[in-house]
């Protein structure tokens, strides 16, 4: 059964603004890491933050879980949120907060606004970071202020604060696009690795088409809102790149 | 056309233009020039103030201050009770300040145009009310608590309070506006509510800024503290209001004199206290 089933998607952000997304449909299935590739402006970060609507689509339907996405009442969208991690081009952490906050900071859905005031989590929350932390690396980091971490380190972070969710879906949103070559290909196979150690599926938006045929298994190419390519990545060849790009320089 | 000019534009290619005088916007810009300057002159024509007498008014009061303000009554201002009076300023300054403050942090975050919890609604009444606080004069809120109140320390406070609030509300509201969204879009990703990314994602952003604001606000509350006794709202303010009365001038000039001091020294705490806080970052 597919963990997430997105049909006919449409979206704009404002009533007399351009259509972003011209209805786009496709399937996410267990054990998927799914890549959209398109160039700039093709709407890769509009579609993979309508999943969890943190922008509204106009219209379409978003399945996850078997649940709805698109009606859900505000509550109901933070229940569902809580099983969506995110990662995301630019970190997003909060840099003047210790590495330690900025992974618990995941667990913020579970957490009651008295626990959240004093920032009292759970020993099993706190445990578990922990153990993401130790697996991405970052054991000897614990107390820093995340704004004293380098570019790959900062991205690690926002891996365990995404895993700490216990998601059952994982939106990546060009999760390497401002790391190096190398570091990207580092952060890039730790979350394939973890993804598949935690059975956990991905759709990840992703500028680099190299990168992009090396990790994942399926490809949605977008230009201008439109599906240009849908299918497994073996079945993607130079030719069909170039139509998505449309002789944009690869 | 020189080399450099014919390398792109050559024969047969349109002219490429700019100038500085932009039509209308330039027109506009001026003709606002032109306004407020015939404004001025005719403000100082209609309220017929004689210019050259402005300029012999600055000798006539060296002769004023030297005559009736000079020396001054240090001696008065050494007294205890006029110590103590100080004190009541300073205590009047630092509670108004900390209730305005407390008051001022959900009004600010429901001011702040990006994570108020409804633009329609709480945001226009979060602003209207930091508008009205500021809009009445300090001296105002005092006059209309004491008319309600009575003499004393409360309406002081209460006033400053209301003056702090307004004070300090818009600098927050503002600091809150200018935060970076990334970490706020990152916890609505994981499900956290609004207070919860008030407190994780906001809050660390803030709270430097916020102390510094907050001891700023202390410092202005201060300056304001020592004219709203002026009212009968506490304070030194009514020391001087009595001296005055009395046409008591040497005792004025001590009074003026010790504000000044007092005034000076908070602001070389509150500026070093603010550098002190901005190193932490």
């Amino acid at each position: 059964m597919a963990v997430l089933k997105v049909t006919d998607l449409h979206a704009r952000y404002s009533a007399k603004g351009p259509e972003i997304l011209k209805g786009i449909s496709f399937e996410v299935e267990e054990n998927d890491f799914f890549a959209i590739i398109g160039p700039s402006g093709a709407g890769k970060s509009t579609l993979i933050r309508c999943i969890n609507r943190l922008v509204e689509p106009t219209s379409g339907s978003i399945v996850f879980d078997g649940q709805e996405v698109t009606t859900l009442r505000r509550v109901e969208l933070r229940r569902l949120r809580r099983d969506i991690g995110m990662i995301f081009q630019e970190f997003n952490l909060v840099n003047r907060m210790s590495v330690m906050d900025n992974v618990l900071s995941g667990r913020l859905g579970y957490t009651s606004n008295l626990r959240t005031l004093f920032r009292a989590f759970p020993r099993e929350d706190i445990d578990h970071a922990l153990s993401l932390l130790d697996r991405v690396g970052l054991i000897d980091h614990v107390d820093k202020r995340a704004d004293q971490l380098s570019g790959g380190q900062r991205q690690r972070v926002g891996i365990a604060r995404a895993l700490m969710q216990d998601p059952k879906l994982m939106l990546l949103d060009e999760p390497t696009s401002a790391l190096d070559p190398k570091i990207s290909r580092e952060v890039m196979e730790l979350i394939k690795e973890m993804a598949q150690e935690l059975k956990v599926p991905c759709l990840c938006n992703i500028h680099d088409v190299k990168l992009a045929t090396e990790c994942c298994n399926k490809i949605i190419g977008l230009q201008d809102g439109v599906t240009m390519f849908s299918g497994l990545t073996g079945d993607m060849n130079e030719e069909k790149l170039g139509e998505i790009y449309a002789m944009e320089v690869l | 056309m020189s080399n450099r000019m014919a390398a792109f534009g050559g024969p047969g290619k349109k002219k490429l233009e700019w100038r500085r005088f932009r039509y209308p916007e330039s027109l506009v810009s001026y003709a606002g020039w032109l306004i407020a300057f015939t404004v001025v002159v005719f403000s100082i024509e209609y309220l017929n103030i004689p210019l050259d007498r402005i300029l012999g008014m600055l000798g006539r009061m060296g002769d004023i201050l030297a005559d009736r303000y000079y020396p001054p009554d240090i001696e008065y201002i050494m007294d205890m009770d006029y110590f103590g009076y100080v004190v009541e300023t300073i205590q009047m300054a630092y509670l108004g300040a900390l209730f305005g403050l407390i008051i001022t942090i959900p009004i600010a975050w429901f001011a702040s145009f990006n994570m108020t919890p409804s633009r329609r609604f709480v945001y226009p009444v979060a602003r209207l009310f930091g508008m009205s606080c500021r809009a009445v004069h300090e001296t105002i809120w005092a006059i209309l608590f004491v008319s309600i109140l009575g003499f004393g320390m409360l309406p002081g406070v209460l006033a400053l309070t209301l003056f702090s609030a307004g004070f300090a509300a818009k600098l927050f509201a503002e600091e809150i506006e200018r935060i970076d969204m990334g970490p706020v879009e990152a916890m609505r990703s994981t499900g956290a509510n609004l207070f919860q990314i008030m407190l994780f994602g906001v809050w660390p952003q803030v709270r430097v800024a916020f102390t510094g604001i907050a001891i700023y606000t202390w410092d202005v509350a201060f300056r304001a503290a020592t004219v709203v006794g002026f009212f009968g709202a506490g304070g030194m303010g009514w020391y001087l209001k009595r001296n005055v009365l009395q046409i008591e001038t040497e005792r004025v000039a001590a009074i003026i004199l010790s504000i000044i001091v007092l005034v000076i020294i908070s602001e070389a705490l509150s500026a070093w206290a603010r550098r002190a806080v901005m190193k932490m970052k």
